[in-house]
């Protein structure tokens, strides 16, 4: 089972710190454009298990769940990966639930007990 | 395409195949074959005229994409409008007053006929976090979607876990990220 981790998704950029993100799509949010450069370690304008493996490594999240989010967000192929587009989308989505579980796991312990109405509170008016 | 969604527009009615094919190809504006969230937003638009939001849009996409890829196609499209039109229907069902959008009250009594059992400061929540800022706060027919289709799968994820029907659960971290991911994303 997961630690709780610190933090998943795209950090603050820190001056010099991360590869140039200065040729980012327009319209794409420039710290998210240079943490897929940072995952997409062969270049190839996609993310793949491994890739994605890697990237999730340091956040203490079990393999299964990067399974699954492949499973979830990549066509259906021999060889599934996810497109820059996909892959911002499930970082806002992870940041986001972060930030809700965080809200509530005051004592930092790794899990919250939640009724109906806080589950729904947190997931229906927070990450959406 | 954009008169077909005013309050007394045209939905899609039986034998939509043939006229969902049509709009397909006016919507799908590259011409690729597929129907992207970006084209879809261009083609439903609410009583206000404003168009849906990305997240509904998103969400739809989402529900109708068989191949995982983020767009759909003709077949997707036509189930789409079918679903879109259904949950017109309820709209204009609990938009009591005909106002075009729906309100606190009729919120309160939509999620009440709908079986959900929730306080009236969850719909306040909803009200605060999706509705324009008026004396009279009130969310057009994308955000009461997209509403009703968070809380359905939401629902349906807290039931699975829930199995005792205690009505609250323990969740770790990957618990509550593997729920999300699997239901709501």
């Amino acid at each position: 089972m997961a630690a709780y981790p610190g933090q998943v998704g795209p950090r603050r950029a820190i001056p010099g710190d991360g590869p140039a993100s200065g040729n980012a799509p327009p319209g794409v949010d420039p710290e998210a454009f240079s943490w897929f450069q940072a995952v997409d370690a062969d270049r190839s304008g996609y993310i793949s298990v491994k890739e994605l493996k890697q990237a999730l490594m340091g956040y203490n999240l079990s393999p299964q769940f990067s399974q699954l989010l492949l499973a979830r967000y990549a066509p259906r192929s021999s060889n599934p990966s996810i497109q820059l587009d996909r892959f911002i989308q499930i970082c806002m989505q992870l940041q986001s639930t972060t930030d809700a579980f965080r809200e509530k796991d005051t004592g930092l312990v790794g899990n919250v007990r939640l009724s109906y109405e806080d589950f729904l509170t947190m997931v229906v008016t927070r990450m959406m | 395409i954009r008169g077909r969604w005013g309050r007394g527009g045209v939905g899609a009615g039986p034998g939509a195949a043939a006229g969902a094919f049509s709009w397909f190809q006016a919507v799908d504006a590259d011409r690729s074959g597929y129907i992207s969230v970006k084209e879809l937003k261009q083609a439903l638009v609410n009583s206000n005229w404003s168009t849906f939001n990305d997240e509904t849009c998103l969400l739809m996409i989402n529900m109708f994409d068989k191949t995982r890829s983020g767009r759909i196609d003709v077949y997707g499209f036509s189930a789409l409008l079918r679903f879109i039109q259904q949950w017109k229907n309820l709209f204009q069902q609990y938009d009591r007053d005909q106002s075009g959008s729906i309100s606190f009250n009729e919120l309160q009594q939509a999620f009440s006929q709908m079986g959900y059992n929730l306080s009236p400061q969850f719909s306040q929540l909803l009200l605060a976090r999706y509705a324009p800022r008026s004396s009279n706060p009130s969310i057009q027919l994308d955000r009461f979607i997209q509403i009703c289709m968070q809380l359905q799968s939401t629902t349906d994820a807290f039931r699975e876990k829930d199995t005792g029907l205690v009505g609250n659960v323990r969740l770790s971290y990957e618990d509550f990220l593997t729920m999300v991911v699997t239901r709501m994303m």
